[in-house]
């Protein structure tokens, strides 16, 4: 596999050098996330390695500080209200675009995935200055909103790319066996677009999960989220209880990370 | 479902016989081009009616106007006498396969069998008796607790048969239902579908570009092309009698030479070469729409010619350019008539002497070749 | 062909038939999109929108001095204006005192003349306690300020209900007392060289993560099947683990007493700590670091899509190796190349949490001046023009991105 039966001594030599940079390259890309781990279980307040001694402490202090446990509440709250509101909406959108008689397909579809690629400060300071003529800043509601508007094109995208392998004649043939419009989407395409719509609302809750620029200027003390509260605590003095917060993120990261990998894989059976 | 006479040959020329009435239908999707011109076709009752056409010819798109998925964008069709442009699928009670059969995946085999039942207000034990039944009709009792995922080709070809049949709809529409087929499957579910075709007394519309297919299969065949129905006949017909060059170069292998008509004489058209060799051909009905002629004439029907053939035989010799040898028989590639490349099939043991550039005398019976338009 | 009358006839039926006929299915389609866009327009679009509205509104000098406004329209802008003119700003002024929005305007206008702000206060304060004029002489007694034809002419200047200021002040440009436009003082010109900045940082970060992505996304497509998946693993992880996670994680290794120091000090590679964190160096790795699976997947997608038999065909043919890669492959991996650098370099544009907390003060990119004109300065004004010129640089990339390669082409993991 690495290498043609026909290759040269030297195209072998220079092979051997690229794979070794790749695996450099990705040892550079997996090696910090986990740097975190082993911090957030040490007994010091400091950040060398090894680790002297291991201990629970910081953990303690997340679950029993009320600041950090109230952040975590509200993230959690925020990203469940958006991931519904999200998929809803994103899916729905999916289904008309897939259709052939879609109008305007290139203008919506830039206009929808337009979230993604625009500068979440922009974002952010235009829904800080626009949410506040209608008393949304400093509200859950709000929040909910902008996170939203930010998760959609995850879904469109991921519920889009399983519609362009759902075969159209499925529908066609609930339609001939007798099915009405709805009873068709309900009984035969939503069973087969599923795994694209939960992979989409697994992308909804992670991006509203770790979202903090938004956040930082849409909440106030009592909204305030996992990701604010630890950036806070960044800017203000680097402390171990934000290690065992940034571990508990990166566990999550991996469930999510495994669901999807499930997913996809019994999809693709 | 009542029984019809299916071994009577119908033509559809009574209109109340006509279960579908295609009426000056035309479609077309960009508003500019046609993909279906000027369709005017009649399906008769217990008929097996296929469409046969190369791709792009606008027989699928008249099977989905006819299955309710495509709206004709002018013109009529009527089902049963009634016209039906704006009912929806589900409306029309037609049963349809589809080319790569639109099993549902996540649907066992009876479910899916079972899934027309549940709108026509079957349940319980009577859906299950129906489900067996149609099943069973197709030889796959056995497999109804399988997902579609787990079966063969030739098995979920069966179960969409079975699930289009399963209504008792009196008219089945299939679209290339064998196309994914290898060619052994292929040939007996040819048989089985028209078994059942005829058993069951349903009126079958089957769209494929399989000509073989076609031929085995239907009672009569529309031939597509470019949007129009070229020729409607029998299999025997539209093989020995094509009416224009489209459809004598589509159907099995043809020869088609330019030529010009010169007179007639005792029913035969007299003909010119383009080497002025002057030949007698069967007169096809010349509509005058294509002043360009063309005489056919297909490869099995060309014979050495020899001192033992009786009189009026077409006569004209040309230089062999190519010879393959088929099993059975050799073909010939023949240059005549100044220059132009007539194919032969001669059996093997009547190829002696003749080489690659040498000079060969050919014959065929007048009634053999046929006088196109095109 | 012969264009007869019915032939004509017909087509225009047919084409108005299609059409109608097209009609309900579009409508369809369409309203099935239509909640996410009427919700995108309220919740995206429109903040987005007043974001614009908001870099060029000037509300402050038409509410609170509208009287002085009325009276300078006649004014000859020379030199010191009439009595008139003072009797009216004292008038408004004293309302202003009243309803407190002297500090309001006095901000707005400190903007463009130095100073502005306090003169302004005092100024309402005097003008409350008097009754009736002269005025002109008292105010001319507040300070020079009062007399320069300068003063007038911005205050007449920002009657108007929509200003350039801002968004001149964020190309570090000005209106000449001319009406022309000239560059500021070179020592309030700041603003281009922080797009100059993002502009050259995101660059970096773009040209690291190909040096660093294509080899990966190479070695992905040979490696047997098992190896190449752990591989995917290796990139996609770090693409789903949020982006504070990572940021944290770099915080943690730059810091001096950090990871990165105490490897370095232990292998005696160093013997003192190196400054690492709040330093470019710092701030375009862990950049690098995050952005580098948008870059490798499209380049992977594409390069999984070349049959291998090219190569060999390449070979047969009598290419070496080496010029087999560069005439055959290369060139064919180059739409992949062109949508992963593009997106890193749209998604660098906008880096916000990164700079704002392994970047030092000469590493803040716009999206941090934003920030800090609207939590720390309170300037809106200038805070909405910042994002006006970041939201048109990512728009323009973004629109050829949209040219080269399209919204539909854009995939997750």
């Amino acid at each position: 596999m690495w290498l043609p039966s026909y290759a040269t001594p030297s195209e072998r030599l220079s092979r051997t050098l690229v794979v070794a940079f790749a695996v450099a390259v990705l040892l550079f890309l997996i090696a910090p996330l986990f740097i975190i781990v082993p911090l957030s279980f040490s007994k010091d307040p400091f950040f060398t390695l090894p680790v002297r001694e291991y201990s629970l402490r910081w953990y303690e202090d997340l679950f029993g500080n009320p600041r950090w446990f109230e952040a975590m509440m509200n993230s959690a709250i925020a990203a469940v209200l958006t991931t519904i509101l999200a998929t809803t909406l994103g899916t729905l959108a999916a289904l008309g675009i897939a259709r052939p008689d879609f109008p305007y397909r290139r203008v919506i579809m830039a206009l929808l995935i337009s979230p993604m690629i625009v500068p979440i400060v922009i974002v952010a300071v235009g829904s800080y200055l626009f949410f506040g003529e209608f008393g949304l800043t400093n509200t859950r509601a709000g929040l909910v909103l902008a996170h939203t508007a930010l998760a959609t094109p995850f879904v469109v995208i991921t519920v889009t790319a399983t519609l362009s392998t759902y075969d159209t004649n499925l529908t066609r043939a609930a339609h001939s066996l007798g099915a009405s419009g709805l009873s068709a989407f309900f009984r035969v395409t939503l069973p087969n677009i599923l795994p694209g719509m939960i992979s989409g609302a697994i992308f909804a809750f992670a991006t509203s999960f770790d979202e903090v620029v938004v956040a930082l200027f849409l909440t106030a003390a009592e909204q305030r989220t996992l990701p604010v509260q630890m950036f806070s605590g960044i800017r203000d003095q680097i402390n171990p209880t934000i290690m065992a917060a940034a571990t508990l993120l990166l566990a999550l990261s991996i469930l999510l990370f495994a669901a999807l990998a499930l997913l996809t894989r019994k999809r693709a059976r | 479902m009542n029984a019809m006479s299916t071994d009577t040959f119908t033509t559809a020329s009574s209109s109340q016989d006509a279960l579908v009435r295609f009426s000056q239908v035309k479609k077309s999707y960009d508003g500019i081009h046609y993909v279906v011109k000027d369709l005017n076709l009649d399906v008769a009752k217990g008929e097996f009616l296929t469409m046969l056409g190369p791709s792009g010819s606008g027989k699928t798109t008249t099977l989905m106007m006819l299955g309710g998925f495509e709206r004709p964008t002018l013109g009529h069709i009527l089902l049963n006498g009634n016209p039906v442009e704006r009912l929806p699928p589900e409306k029309r009670n037609i049963g349809f396969v589809f080319q790569n059969y639109a099993l549902f995946p996540h649907m066992t085999v009876a479910e899916n069998v079972a899934f027309p039942l549940r709108y026509r207000g079957i349940k319980g034990t009577a859906a299950r008796e129906k489900v067996a039944r149609a099943l069973g009709r197709v030889g796959l009792e056995a497999l109804g607790d399988r997902r579609p995922a787990q079966l063969s080709g030739g098995q979920q070809q069966r179960v969409a048969l079975a699930r289009a049949l399963v209504f008792e709809p009196s008219l089945v529409l299939m679209d290339e239902p064998l196309g994914a087929l290898d060619k052994q499957l292929r040939e007996r579910m040819q048989i089985e579908i028209k078994q059942l075709q005829t058993s069951l007394g349903i009126t079958m519309v089957y769209v494929t570009h399989d000509q073989s297919e076609a031929l085995t299969m239907s009672d009569r065949i529309a031939v597509f092309h470019d949007g129009r129905i070229q020729q409607l006949a029998d299999p025997k017909t539209l093989y020995n009698a094509p009416e224009n060059r489209f459809v004598a170069g589509f159907i099995g292998e043809n020869n088609t030479m330019n030529c010009t008509l010169v007179g007639r004489e005792k029913g035969l058209a007299v003909v010119r070469m383009a080497d002025g060799t002057v030949l007698k051909a069967a007169d096809a009905p010349l509509t005058g729409g294509s002043a360009a002629l063309s005489l056919s004439v297909r490869p099995e029907n060309i014979r050495l010619a020899g001192n033992d053939l009786p009189p009026a035989q077409n006569l004209f010799s040309g230089q062999v350019t190519d010879m393959f040898f088929l099993g059975d028989h050799m073909r010939l590639s023949v240059a005549a008539f100044g220059g132009q490349i007539v194919t032969a099939r001669i059996p093997v043991a009547q190829v002696q002497g003749i080489a690659v550039g040498g000079t060969v005398h050919l014959a065929c019976l007048p009634s053999d070749c046929r006088l196109l338009e095109g | 062909m012969a264009l007869s009358e019915p032939v004509d006839l017909e087509r225009i039926r047919t084409f108005v038939a299609v059409r109608r006929a097209a009609r309900p299915a579009r409508r369809a389609a369409l309203s099935l999109a239509l909640p996410l866009v009427v919700f995108l327009v309220l919740t995206f679009v429109a903040p987005i929108l007043y974001l614009l509205v908001t870099a060029v509104d000037n509300p402050e000098t038409r509410s609170v001095l509208p009287r002085t406004l009325g009276a300078l329209e006649t004014w000859d802008g020379a030199s010191t204006p009439d009595e008139a003119v003072f009797a009216a700003l004292a008038a408004d002024l004293k309302q202003a005192k009243a309803d407190s929005t002297a500090a309001l305007v006095g901000k707005r206008l400190n903007y463009e003349i130095p100073g502005m702000r306090s003169k302004m206060l005092a100024a309402s304060r005097m003008a409350a306690g008097l009754e009736a004029g002269p005025f002109r002489e008292r105010f001319l007694e507040q300070g020079d300020i009062w007399a320069a034809p300068e003063t007038w002419s911005v205050i007449r200047r920002n009657g108007a209900g929509l200003t350039p200021y801002y968004l001149l002040t964020a190309l570090d440009l000005k209106q000449a007392p001319s009406g022309g436009l000239e560059g500021v003082a070179p020592d309030q010109a700041i603003f281009l060289s922080v797009l100059g900045r993002t502009l050259l940082v995101a660059g970096i970060v773009t040209g690291l993560t190909l040096i660093l992505g294509y080899p990966v996304a190479y070695v992905l497509t040979i490696a047997p099947k098992t190896i190449a998946a752990v591989m995917m693993l290796m990139v996609l992880l770090p693409l789903w683990t949020s982006l504070l996670v990572r940021t944290t994680a770099w915080v943690v290794l730059l810091q001096s007493d950090g990871v990165i120091n105490s490897v370095l000090m232990a292998l005696h590679l160093t013997t003192e700590k190196v400054q690492l964190i709040f330093t470019r160096i710092g701030t375009v790795t862990a950049m690098t670091h995050i952005q580098l699976p948008f870059t490798i997947l499209p380049i992977y997608s594409v390069m999984r899509s070349i049959q291998p038999t090219q190569l060999r065909a390449a070979r047969s043919l009598g290419s070496g190796p080496t010029s087999a890669f560069w005439r055959i492959y290369a060139p064919q991996t180059l739409p992949g190349v062109v949508a992963g650098c593009l997106m890193t370099f749209i998604l660098s544009l906008g880096y916000y949490i990164t700079p704002a907390l392994v970047g030092g003060p000469q590493d803040q990119m716009v999206s941090n001046f934003i920030s800090v004109y609207i939590n720390r300065d309170l300037n809106w004004g200038l805070a909405a023009a910042l994002g006006v010129v970041l939201l048109l640089v990512t728009l323009a990339i973004y629109g050829l991105f949209l040219r080269l390669v399209g919204a539909d082409k854009i995939k997750l993991g």
